[in-house]
Formats: C-alpha cells, sequence, structure tokens
C-alpha cells in the first residue's frame, strides 16, 4: 500500500515554489528540496531549465494555424522545443486572471500597444530582454520596455461591392454618407484606430489627425459617431468582424487589415475589397506574463526567432501581417504588395498610431464613444 | 446535547459556506469600489458623471420593463389556458412551457442568432417567399434583443401565474355568470382581481431576473445595446477596470434590492422566492 | 362547457405563444444536419459531418465530460448540504431558520455578472482560479438555493408527528432523518439535485470569470464557438442537448399523468 501522504507533500512542495520565487531558495536547493520528495518527475516543465513546450496565445481561426505551422516550426528546428498555439484571445482580463490564479500557460501573448500599456500598469507582464530580442529588427518605436513589435496591421476600410449596387466607398466621408451607400457599417467596440477615420471624413488632413483630436477634436468626432448609430453594429473580436462580413451582416466597416487579408479569399469573388486609405497604422505587441511556465528566456528566444525577415515575409504571405522587420519589406512579393499594409504606396495612404495620443486620451474618449455608441 | 443545537448543526455547514464563499465576496465588492484604483469616492462621482452609464441604466431598466410586460401578457393566456382550458392537453401543455425552461439559454440565444441574423432564416423565408425584397434588421438592435429575452423568461412569469390560478375556485366565476355577467365581464372583474398576487409575482421574477440578464444581450445586442451586465464585463475584461465595473455593481446590486423592497409592499416576497413550486 | 369566444381567443393564443416558446428552439436540428460548412438549411441532402465532427474532437468531448463530472459532483454537494440545512429548519422554525432561509436564496438574486466579480476576487486569494475546485465551489453556492427550496417544499409536506414519534420510541436524531425524513422527502431531493446539475451544467459566466485555460466546460465552448465562427458544430451539440431535455420532459409528462 502506498502511504505516502500526497496532500502534505504537493504543500512542501508549493511552500518550497513560494520561496523559490520569493528568492530565499536558490533553484539548486529547490530542485534538491522536490527531489527529496520525490516530485521532480511530476514538475514537469515548470521547474526544469529546459522547457519541454512553449505555448504562444493570439486570437484564434487561421491565425493560429499559421503561427503554429510556420513560427511554431522554425522555433522548434531551432531550438528542439514544440510550440502549442492557444487561439483562446489573451485580453488584458484573460491575462490578468491568469497570473493572480498563479497558474500561467501562456508563455507569449500577441497583444497591441494599449492593451499592453494597461496590463504593464497592472503588474502582470515582463520587460523585455533586449540582449536576446534585436531593437534593429523592429519599426523604430515599437520596442517598448514592456513589449516589443511582432508584426503591423492597419484599420482599413473594407466593403461588400455587392451591397453596393450604386458605388462603392472609397473615403470615410462615403462612409458617412448614409444616402449614396447604404447598408449597416460596422466599426470596433473601443476607440482605438476609429476615431482618425470620423476626423477624416471630417476634412481633416491625415497628417494633422492627432493634432486635431484634441479635447474639442474628440468631441466633434464621437458625435460624427452619434450621427451613424443607427447603421453601426459593433465587433469585439477580430473573427467577429469577419463572420459580420461573412453572413452579410454589413456593407462596410472598420476592420483588421489582417481579417480583410483572409477575407478577399473567403468572400465570393467580386464580394470584399478593402483600401488601405485612410487606414490606421499600428503595430501588434508580442507581450509575456509573468511567471511564464517556460521562463523568460524561451519566450524572449522565440520572439527573436519570428523576428526573421523570411519568415516575416512568409508569414504576411499566409495571413497578412505586415512585416515588422523593416529589412522584409523589399521581399514582399510583387503581386501581393498591395494587401501589405507596410509597402511604401500604403504607408503614405495612411495615418501612423500614435501610442502617445493614446496613452492621453483613451480612457476618456473609449467612454463618450460607448456613450455615443449606446445612447 | 441540546435539542436545538443539534439542528443548529444540521443548519450550519450550508449556511457557513453560504456566507464565507458568497455573502461575504459579494460584499467585499464594495471594497474594491473604494479602493481601486485609489482609496476614495471617485468610482462613484465618475460614474455618476458618465453619460454612458447612465444611458446603460436606462436601457437596462427599460428592457427589463418591456421584457416584463411583455411576459406577463403572453405568460397569462398561456397560463389561464392551462388552468381553465386545456382538459386532456394540459400535461402537453405544461411540457411545453417546461421544455424551454430546461434548455441552457446559451443554446436559446444560438437558435436566435440563427433565426433573425440578416441572412438568418426568418429573412430568407420572407425574401424567398416574396414578402419582402431586402432583409429586415432583427438581430444587432433592441428589438433582437427583446425577443430573446421574453422567450428566455417566458416560463418564470407563467409558472407562478398558473400556481396561482390552480388555487382559484371556478365557483365564482359560476355565481357571476349565472347572475347574468358576461363571460368577458365575469373574467374581467371576478376572476382577474383573484389572479393579481400570480401576475405581480411572475412579474417580479422576471423583471429581478432580467435587470441583471448578460448572455443573451451580449450575444444578440450587437455591441449597441450595452445593458449594466455587459457594461462592467466590458470595463473589466478590457480595461481592467476593476473599480468602476465594481462601482457599478454595488449600484446594480442595491437598485435591485430595492425594486425587491419596493415590490415587498405588493408581492409575497415568500411565496415568490422562498416556496416557488417548480 | 361551450365553446365561447373568450375561450377560443385565449386557446388560439397559447398555442400561439407556445409556438413562439418551442419552434425556435427546434430550428437548430434541420440546421445541424446541414451538409453545408457554414450555418444554414440542408441544400442537397441531410448530412451527419457535424455530429462527426464534435464526437472526433477530443476538446468538444473533454469539456462535455468535464460538465458532466463536475455537474455531478456539483448535486451531490449541493443536494447534501442543502438537505441537511432544510431539516435543521425545518425542526426549528423560527425566525432565526427563516432568516438563514433567505441567505441560502440570496444566489437567485444577484445578477450573475455581479456574483461572479466577488467570487472573482475571493478565488484570487484563495488560489483557486482556474482550477476545477474553484468552479465546482461556485456551481455548489449557485445550486444550493434550488435544493432548500425544492426541498423545504417537499418538507411542508411531512406530518411533524412522524419524526416526533420516532423520537419518542428512542431513536436518535440522525437515525430519525435516515429512516423517517430522508425517505419521505427523496423527490424533493431528487429534484433539487437535478436543478444542481442543470445550473452547473448550464452556467457560463462565472465560468468565464474564473477559468482561463486549465478548466474548459461545454457552455464555455459554445460561447467561444457563437463568437469565433458561427459554425453548424454548435447546432449539432445543441441538437443533442435539445434532444436529451425532450425525451427527459417527455419522461415527466408520462409519470407525471
Amino acid at each position: 500500500m502506498d502511504t505516502t501522504d500526497h496532500a502534505f507533500k504537493s504543500d512542501l512542495a508549493e511552500i518550497a515554489a513560494e520561496k523559490y520565487k520569493a528568492g530565499t531558495l536558490s533553484r539548486r536547493g529547490f530542485l534538491s528540496a522536490l527531489g527529496a520528495l520525490g516530485l521532480v518527475p511530476f514538475l514537469g516543465d515548470r521547474a526544469v531549465a529546459a522547457p519541454t513546450e512553449l505555448v504562444v496565445c493570439n486570437w484564434g481561426g487561421q491565425a493560429s494555424d499559421i503561427l503554429r505551422d510556420l513560427l511554431g516550426k522554425a522555433y522548434e528546428e531551432e531550438t528542439g522545443v514544440p510550440v502549442r498555439v492557444d487561439g483562446a484571445g489573451p485580453s488584458p482580463g484573460k491575462v490578468r486572471a491568469m497570473v493572480e490564479s498563479g497558474a500561467v500557460v501562456w508563455d507569449l501573448c500577441d497583444s497591441g500597444a494599449g492593451s499592453a500599456i494597461v496590463m504593464n500598469g497592472a503588474g502582470v507582464i515582463q520587460d523585455i530582454d533586449y540582449s536576446i530580442v534585436d531593437r534593429a529588427k523592429v519599426l523604430p518605436g515599437t520596442d517598448l520596455p514592456f513589449g516589443v513589435g511582432n508584426y503591423v496591421f492597419s484599420y482599413a476600410l473594407a466593403y461588400n461591392p455587392t451591397m453596393l449596387p450604386d458605388g462603392v466607398p472609397e473615403t470615410w466621408a462615403d462612409v458617412w454618407n448614409v444616402k449614396d451607400f447604404p447598408g449597416m457599417r460596422t466599426f470596433r467596440k473601443s476607440v482605438r484606430g476609429q476615431l482618425e477615420g470620423a476626423a477624416l471624413a471630417m476634412g481633416v488632413a491625415k497628417d494633422e489627425v492627432y493634432q486635431f483630436l484634441d479635447d474639442e477634436g474628440i468631441k466633434a468626432a464621437i458625435a460624427k459617431f452619434r450621427e451613424l448609430r443607427d447603421n453601426i453594429i459593433v465587433w469585439g473580436s477580430g473573427s467577429e468582424s469577419q463572420n459580420l462580413f461573412l453572413q452579410g451582416e454589413v456593407a462596410m466597416g472598420n476592420i483588421y487589415s489582417t481579417r480583410g487579408y483572409l477575407l478577399k479569399d473567403q468572400m465570393e469573388p467580386g464580394s470584399f475589397r478593402m483600401t488601405y486609405a485612410g487606414g490606421v497604422l499600428q503595430p501588434g505587441i508580442w507581450v509575456v506574463p509573468k511567471n511564464n511556465p517556460a521562463g523568460p528566456e524561451a519566450a524572449m528566444r522565440f520572439i527573436a526567432t519570428a523576428q526573421d525577415p523570411d519568415l516575416q515575409v512568409e508569414w504576411f504571405k499566409a495571413i497578412g501581417n505586415g512585416p515588422i522587420n523593416p529589412a522584409a519589406a523589399a521581399r514582399v512579393p510583387a503581386e501581393l504588395a498591395a494587401w501589405n499594409p507596410t509597402s511604401a504606396e500604403n504607408v503614405a495612404k495612411q495615418v501612423i498610431y500614435s501610442d502617445e495620443w493614446y496613452g492621453r486620451n483613451q480612457v476618456s474618449a473609449e467612454e463618450l464613444y460607448i456613450d455615443a455608441l449606446i445612447g | 446535547m441540546n435539542e436545538k443545537l443539534r439542528y443548529w448543526m444540521l443548519v450550519l455547514p450550508g449556511l457557513a459556506v453560504m456566507v464565507i464563499f458568497y455573502i461575504w465576496p459579494v460584499l467585499n465588492i464594495w471594497g474594491i469600489s473604494v479602493t481601486e484604483p485609489a482609496a476614495g469616492l471617485g468610482n462613484y462621482t465618475r460614474m455618476f458623471d458618465s453619460r454612458a452609464v447612465q444611458v446603460s441604466f436606462v436601457l437596462t431598466f427599460r428592457i427589463a420593463a418591456i421584457t416584463t410586460v411583455a411576459c406577463l401578457i403572453l405568460g397569462y393566456v398561456v397560463a389561464y389556458t392551462i388552468a381553465n382550458f386545456a382538459g386532456r392537453v394540459r400535461p402537453l401543455m405544461l411540457g411545453l412551457v417546461l421544455l424551454p425552461f430546461w434548455v441552457s439559454v446559451l443554446i436559446r440565444s444560438f437558435a436566435w442568432i440563427v433565426l433573425l441574423g440578416r441572412s438568418g432564416l426568418v429573412n430568407d423565408t420572407l425574401i424567398g417567399a416574396g414578402l419582402i425584397a431586402t432583409p429586415i434588421r432583427f438581430m444587432h438592435n433592441e428589438l433582437g434583443v427583446l425577443i430573446a429575452m421574453v422567450h428566455v423568461m417566458l416560463p418564470f412569469a407563467v409558472l407562478p401565474m398558473l400556481t396561482n390560478m390552480r388555487g382559484i375556485s371556478d365557483s365564482y366565476m359560476k355565481a357571476a355568470r349565472g347572475l347574468g355577467a358576461s363571460e368577458w365581464r365575469a373574467f374581467r372583474e371576478v376572476y382577474f382581481p383573484q389572479t393579481l398576487p400570480g401576475v405581480f409575482s411572475g412579474g417580479l421574477l422576471v423583471f429581478v431576473l432580467s435587470l441583471g440578464f448578460y448572455v443573451t444581450p451580449a450575444l444578440l445586442g450587437g455591441g449597441r445595446v450595452m445593458m449594466i451586465s455587459e457594461y462592467i464585463t466590458y470595463q473589466i475584461q478590457e480595461f481592467l477596470n476593476w473599480g468602476l465595473g465594481a462601482a457599478l455593481s454595488v449600484v446594480l446590486l442595491l437598485a435591485t434590492a430595492l425594486v425587491l423592497l419596493v415590490a415587498a409592499r405588493f408581492v409575497n416576497l415568500r411565496k415568490t422566492f422562498l416556496e416557488r413550486s417548480s | 362547457m361551450t365553446r365561447s369566444p373568450l375561450r377560443i381567443l385565449f386557446s388560439t393564443g397559447s398555442w400561439a405563444v407556445l409556438a413562439f416558446l418551442v419552434l425556435p428552439i427546434l430550428i437548430v436540428i434541420p440546421v445541424s444536419l446541414t451538409d453545408t460548412s457554414f450555418i444554414g438549411l440542408p441544400r442537397e441532402h441531410l448530412s451527419l459531418q457535424h455530429f462527426e465532427t464534435f464526437l472526433e474532437s477530443p476538446k468538444w468531448l473533454h469539456a462535455t465530460w468535464t460538465s458532466i463530472w463536475i455537474g455531478a459532483v456539483v448535486a451531490v454537494a449541493a443536494t447534501t448540504l442543502g438537505t441537511a440545512f432544510s431539516i435543521g429548519c425545518w425542526f426549528l422554525s423560527d425566525r432565526a431558520a427563516m432568516i438563514a432561509r433567505w441567505v441560502m436564496i440570496v444566489p437567485i438574486l444577484v445578477p450573475p455578472v455581479v456574483q461572479s466579480l466577488g467570487f472573482y476576487k475571493f478565488w484570487v486569494t484563495l488560489g483557486l482560479i482556474d482550477s476545477h475546485t474553484g468552479v465546482i465551489l461556485a456551481h455548489t453556492l449557485l445550486g444550493l438555493p434550488y435544493v432548500t427550496i425544492s426541498v423545504f417544499a417537499a418538507l411542508a409536506n411531512l406530518d411533524r408527528r412522524l419524526p416526533q414519534a420516532a423520537r419518542n420510541l428512542g431513536a436518535s436524531l440522525g437515525m430519525t432523518i435516515r429512516t423517517v425524513i430522508v425517505p419521505a422527502i427523496r423527490p424533493g431531493m431528487i429534484t433539487g439535485g437535478v436543478f444542481a446539475f442543470i445550473v452547473s451544467f448550464d452556467e457560463i459566466v462565472g465560468v468565464l470569470f474564473l477559468t482561463v485555460r486549465r478548466v474548459e466546460t461545454l457552455p464555455k465552448m459554445i460561447w467561444e464557438g457563437i463568437q469565433e465562427s458561427v459554425d453548424p458544430v454548435i447546432a449539432a451539440v445543441a441538437t443533442i442537448l435539445v434532444f436529451i431535455t425532450l425525451l427527459i420532459t417527455l419522461f415527466g409528462m408520462l409519470r407525471s399523468k
């Protein structure tokens, strides 16, 4: 009969883990303490030096498959560590819940600058180790202390020409013109990347958008949404926006360019188009949750692997993620250049997302925006 | 051991679990609301200054009220028929009321998404039959939320009314008829007043449950019909704004308590909640 | 009785309302049999492909199994605690017991999002976030009101002289409960247990707040499925659940006859 007291053992193991975390027990001491309890084999990837797998979390759908097959495989070839991709959507709420639960499952999360700031404020993500990740291989300005650029995407104007027999919208002003361009529109359930379009629709020049959006400007832009709200369905997640187009719920809208890239192949020929004119160009951000299971080093190495320019181009071809590595732009095939948010031609048409503006205004603007939509 | 103490030993485990793991954490929400992100009543002043919050509260109460009225009218007809006319089909009718009750709200909301979408089955059928040329918007608006909410809440209205009607003797109606009252008049003046306790009871149940409803509005509202529960979740999941979420929760909880307090004047709360027959 | 206008009005009306209650749910059946890869009615022939997808998906099956066993544990825990509680209150029958009974049904009145928020903060302190224990505890609390209500309804019909007689004959309290009370209120306990199981089996808001990745329940899979992509697999799952409900309701109807 097995007389081992498992509950007691796991208790001791937990105390040892706490001490180890708190730094009062060295890694060697920690492992030998566990060894004495006969627990090391059960610990798997949590304490042993070489991680057995790396779990990357992104937003589901095809994007998850591609991440696994492309970047995951490259990382496994390089390090021998297999990569698992979880498409659960690492919203700040989930990341915080995971870190607070004390059992972090994700090693690396696909996030955005705004969310990264929120998560950093809550103290649930760790700083990027720039001795492993190369600052030179990302667009300038996307090397934040607590997150680093992974790819580039845009908020772009997409539409379904079959639902617009009398003409298609070319500009945001057209989107606000309900008379000539009837049908439902979709916008994000958050101001991120949305107010810029309203400002452009009011005739603001694209380089002056954020200057225009001071307190008065924000109010004016919000008023534009109030004006349009009976024609709006909002999307919460990228896949939701994709569904709205697929099911014909909306005729046009402001969606992620990456989702547009997928829709161009998913929808019937001729029923989907997207323009970068008046789009908002923005980097996606890798963040590493505190106490990630595979350890910080493994996560940083994955980021470094993903910076490779050729991989970046393959990633773009598969799913429309614009390369974050400036060296990759030249390697994008000519026939797909029109879909690349970071091609010189497309960059010239777009507003460049301002972290600084969002840091200052997002919270207050968010509230006004929701108010305008639900009122 | 004292006899009474023995009985308390039976009561205590369940009660203790409820108080420690439920009542205490719920009361603690107040604590979060006055400490995060900073100590003080900042969340409350912010909340009352926000038009979005006001709009969301008004919307929540409006949807709950319309749902309640619709459920009472539709439910009354069903309960009355089952109690008085159904005869042999009574078990069938009762079964049809109970069936949706047992199907999860999630599944029922999914069914409505399938039906009400722009290219959903209702629109497809109407277009196919040549009745309309362009799809009607049933979903992603208040109408869709209301249809699905009434569907979810209807059994909660029918059952208390049915219990009440089953206890009403038909001799009063017969007497009124015997005295020469028309059927309609006998119903209105003799039967209906007797059913009011059941109506109030069902109405209160539906109203209170609707106030805190989350799933159906979140799935069918298209993000624009944001009831207060969804607003709280959104603040917490997207912005980790626990302080504001907690403050909103406190107000929602107080609003619910206030509704119960006011209702206690008209409704037998004990019968509605404690002695609910299922 | 003659067919009066009022009667015709009410009968027709109530059949219409019942159709509104039931038909929308049944729509998931044809949709689950669609031969298309998107939500819609079958185009050319009926197909069981979406049921196959469900039955061959370890994720869906695992989530289904998780929901079933969590529900079973919750049913047992809530029925045990709730029955003991109700019997105690029934014996006491004083003001304090009345207050205790009100405390026990508070979870019915508190909005799901609000209680989940409370759970979350406390579960963090207890280290129960994203654990099966955490979900079981939360669901037991949510099931308890239903158990106490239905057990108490059964107790209300019990003759108080019965346990008294047993006690007078020298039976201990425990024995009286086991041999006299529990057999008499068994139907109420079963109803309460079934309620607790279903409350747990369908619960979504608490699970959304309290779990991240380690615990996956069926409602959570359906919720994520609806948000991620409206996939006919959900219709297949829904059909299976509706069928089970249909059978049980039918069974209940025949028995009540």
